[in-house]
């Protein structure tokens, strides 16, 4: 079927595209525009254009959503026409789509729960899904790097896991640390040694970073860095990147190690300030960096992290107070529950540095719109994110509704720049495409796939991005006004990549030995998803 | 035979014709057991999500005990394998752990991993009967029972409660391990001992290592909470009576509805053994059941044992998680509960059926943080 999205605004800064004009689809892909009649014609007069939103990181599935579920049941509770964005798989499919967004990636996918992750991210609708596997805690990784085997091990390591749990990358949280804190730690830096193995967290790090090249897997390294949200990370996020040597390397939620210490003697009972221009700088000069934000907005949440490290040492700001912490086979994770207090005074200044070192961005599709959902709060809050980066004068409105720290430990107000249309699609379309490696989206280019949200065009932009007039998924209407009209089921992406079989044996053995259980146990086969079709292939880089 | 309705073999077409019928009617139903693999548990869930049943899982009491202490007060765990690896101490509560494979295995070796490396590993036990093949230390739990003592030792950890005290050498063993366990079946201590647990392991944090470690229930209780979790936002009980998913323990148990008459149909899901309630007689009930005789319920249908007749994504103990239990040539028939329960899907969902009320943004603002 030929169908033509006609008349709208089409922002595509992929094609350098911002203009009225038409899009044209068939058989769910983007064509280029036809001289044959259309069987289908949807009018966009009026209406914005882009391609579907990408997350990149978003935490929405796995052991460690399913505990804070547990441990909050108040904060999933389900209202009557009210879909909660810390709910159920499907609420969670529904207010992204309602978005305009229409593929999310669960960035904690640990290989030993990586079975019921994939079962919950395949219940999450109407989006195409994926996760990023966790290695650099794990033992059988930890004693390759400490035995000194070969970069091939390492990889091959790499490989077999990325193949069993059906990722779509590969992620490190706090290399080390969790380890680290089953030993009694409570700090851990990029140079600290994990206490059982004598390997330091740069080793673990630079370790993974080689395999993922070596791999070509699409997506590069997804780092957590050490020490979140503690004055002076910028020092581990720009020491980090320092020990990338030039490899790709991207990093999660920069806004949480955006905080130069105030007193580099003291600095953790010193406060902080912004370290955004210095990040932004880094980024500049830095090709081979990414970042997402992990934006803070206010109101309850829950922080869910493998780094049980950090979860730990914030265990006693945790509101209300009750909070978990799993040391689990590598990472585990923790849940501790916050409250980022309306106008507090750390939360401003927080929030006010997320929009900062967007504003300051070299290229928005380097930097790319997260709130590190639920980490920061909640992803439904992009709207009115995007509003504030398009207009400098709600933005001063609001920070003016905040105590004057924010605006003086940060540099949000004296920044002019607005958000053009074609930097939010970078923001939120083209930059996490690219980033996951994915050519297929993020653009509306012939042969993209048919993934679009069409706005209508309203000065109150955070009316305009929260409800979409129309969402098409593979070429077909999923949401009408905002409002879901045909629940379709997307796919869950995994990287096509082979594993070597004399690390399989190797595998095999240390598993049984470990768990009593071999590698079969670990897979994700397609007969757990009985009747139906989750998986699609992308392919390495070539 | 694989198929009974009023307890006379029929073909599998009738059976799930009558299942179907037996459950179009019905303004309260229930969904109980859900002993199965999560192919089949999620398939309930979407089929209560239809027709507005609630569930409520065979894991029961010891599911919950864990759960309730969960949402009141969080916890430090860890997993059977880092225990095997890790501890240098190991604490079994109660009678339950001693039935275990676990606490025998922990028993056999001493920690590999970790700072507690190459030491020995001390077994002991707090109000439990022991064992004479495990060496350990015994303590007593007092007349007060299990739970007390878990608070009188928490106070001695904490260095609230002063004087000699029986647990007083417990206390200091805990505090010196390097990596403690605390082993306990949450069915034995009871939410409130579970708790108190939870705050003694959080307790002991501030200055070593000590995770609790659950005993996992038999009926894939804790693979049934995942799949509640990512299916409803909340642990079971459930019901999606009201269209929304409602969390209840109180109400949604199955039990209570059946002898208070509110529910008027039933599904129970038993696809692994599972001990059969008996008002699966009394209440107009459809069981799937991988060990039928065709008496246990007004409509019954045989479906495959999950990881005996196919391969399954079955909880599993030693690793505790979700795993995937392959099956070599599976068994066609019969199949899995996951089938029956998608075709009883096809024959009750409503074509014009809308999974969310249509939305008033109005009058209910969506629940999401602000900025």
């Amino acid at each position: 079927m030929l169908t033509r999205i006609a008349g709208g605004r089409v922002v595509d800064p992929t094609a350098g595209r911002d203009a009225i004009g038409d899009v044209w689809i068939e058989d769910g892909r983007i064509v280029a525009p036809s001289d044959r009649a259309p069987d289908r014609t949807l009018d966009a007069a009026g209406c914005i254009v882009m391609a579907g939103g990408v997350e990149v990181h978003s935490h929405i599935a796995g052991g460690n959503v399913v505990l804070a579920r547990l441990l909050l049941p108040e904060l999933g509770v389900s209202e009557p026409g009210a879909p909660n964005p810390h709910g159920s798989g499907r609420d969670v499919g529904l207010l992204y789509a309602r978005m305009g967004y229409t593929t999310a990636v669960e960035p904690a996918m640990p290989p030993v729960n990586a079975l019921a992750t994939q079962l919950e991210l395949a219940e999450i609708p109407l989006l195409d899904r994926g996760g990023l596997c966790v290695m650099g805690n794990d033992d059988q990784l930890l004693q390759l790097l400490r035995d000194r085997e070969s970069a091939d091990a390492v990889r091959d390591l790499v490989a077999l896991n990325v193949a069993t749990s059906r990722a779509l990358g590969v992620k490190v949280i706090n290399a080390g640390g969790a380890d680290a804190f089953k030993d009694g730690a409570v700090r851990f830096s990029l140079d600290d040694e994990v206490p059982a193995y004598g390997l330091t967290s740069r080793t673990i790090l630079t370790g993974l970073l080689d395999a993922v090249e070596s791999l070509k897997v699409p997506h590069p390294l997804h780092v957590h860095c050490s020490n979140l949200g503690l004055p002076g990370a910028d020092d581990s996020l720009i020491e980090t990147l320092a020990a990338a040597e030039g490899r790709r390397i991207h990093f999660a939620h920069a806004q949480f190690y955006a905080y130069a210490a105030l007193d580099k003697d003291n600095p953790l009972t010193g406060g902080f300030r912004s370290a955004a221009p210095r990040i932004a700088e880094a980024l500049a000069r830095h090709p081979n960096a990414t970042l997402d934000i992990g934006q803070v907005v206010f109101g309850q949440t829950a922080t869910i992290s493998l780094d049980i490290l950090r979860q730990f040492s914030g265990r006693k700001a945790a509101s209300p107070k009750r909070w978990i912490v799993n040391a689990g086979d590598a990472e585990g994770g923790g849940i501790v529950p916050f409250r980022y207090r309306d106008r507090g005074p750390t939360s401003s200044l927080q929030f006010a540095i997320g929009l900062e070192l967007m504003l300051l961005s070299p290229d928005p599709e380097r930097t790319i719109l997260t709130t590190d959902h639920p980490n920061g709060g909640p992803f439904t809050a992009y709207p009115r994110i995007l509003h504030l980066l398009m207009d400098k004068e709600a933005r001063d409105r609001e920070v003016a509704a905040h105590p004057k720290v924010a605006a003086e430990r940060s540099g949000l107000s004296g920044i002019a720049r607005e958000y053009t249309l074609s930097e939010v699609a970078q923001l939120t379309r083209s930059g996490p495409a690219k980033l996951l490696g994915l050519t297929d989206r993020g653009h509306l280019r012939p042969g993209a796939r048919a993934d679009i949200a069409v706005y209508r065009d309203q000065p109150d932009r955070t009316a305009m991005f929260a409800r979409a007039h129309r969402v098409l998924k593979d070429g077909a209407v999923i949401v009408e006004d905002g409002e879901v009209v045909s629940w379709t089921s997307g796919h869950t992406l995994s990287l096509a990549v082979e594993a070597d079989a004399g690390m399989a044996r190797r595998t095999e053995s240390y598993l049984q030995g470990r768990f009593g259980a071999g590698l079969s146990t670990f897979t994700v086969p397609d007969a757990a998803f009985p009747d139906r079709e989750v998986f699609e292939a992308v392919s390495c880089r070539t | 035979m694989t198929a009974w309705i009023d307890g006379r073999a029929a073909t599998r077409e009738d059976a799930v014709a009558a299942a179907a019928s037996l459950l179009a009617g019905a303004r309260s139903p229930v969904f109980a057991g859900l002993c199965a693999e999560a192919a089949s548990v999620q398939a309930a869930f979407d089929l209560a999500r239809t027709i507005g049943a609630s569930l409520d899982p065979a894991a029961g009491s010891a599911l919950y005990a864990d759960l309730g202490a969960l949402a009141s007060g969080g916890a430090m765990t860890t997993t059977p394998a880092e225990a095997r690896g890790r501890a240098d101490v190991v604490l079994a509560l109660g009678a339950a752990p001693w039935a275990s494979d676990i606490l025998t295995e922990l028993a056999t070796d001493g920690p590999v991993r970790g700072r507690a490396s190459g030491r020995p590993r001390a077994v002991l036990a707090l109000g439990g009967p022991g064992a004479g093949s495990v060496q350990h230390v015994a303590y007593p739990a007092g007349e007060a029972g299990l739970a007390a003592a878990i608070g009188l030792l928490r106070g001695l950890v904490a260095g609230r409660v002063a004087g000699p005290h029986p647990l007083a050498d417990l206390a200091t063993r805990l505090r010196d391990a390097l990596y403690g366990v605390i082993l306990y079946d949450p069915a034995e201590t009871g939410a409130l001992g579970a708790e108190m647990l939870n705050g003694l392991v959080k307790d002991l944090n501030e200055t070593t290592r000590c995770f609790a470690l659950p005993l996992g229930d038999l009926h894939q209780g804790r693979a049934v909470a995942q799949i509640a979790a990512w299916s409803t936002g909340q642990g079971p009980r459930v019901g999606f009576g009201r269209g929304t998913p409602e969390h209840d323990p109180w109400r949604f148990d199955a039990g209570r509805q059946a002898a208070a008459g509110e529910a008027d149909a039933a599904l129970w899901l038993a696809a692994l053994p599972t001990p059969l309630p008996a008002w699966t007689r009394t209440v107009p009930t459809v069981a799937l059941l991988g060990a039928p005789k065709g008496d246990e319920a007004q409509v019954v249908i045989g479906v495959g044992v999950p990881g005996e007749a196919f391969g399954a994504a079955l909880w599993h103990p030693r690793r505790a998680a979700i795993a995937w239990h392959a099956v070599d040539g599976p068994q066609p028939v019969p199949g899995p509960a996951a089938a029956i329960l998608a075709d009883l899907q096809a024959r009750l969902a409503s074509p014009a059926e809308k999974p969310f009320p249509a939305k008033n943004p109005t009058t209910n603002p969506e629940r999401s943080a602000s900025c």
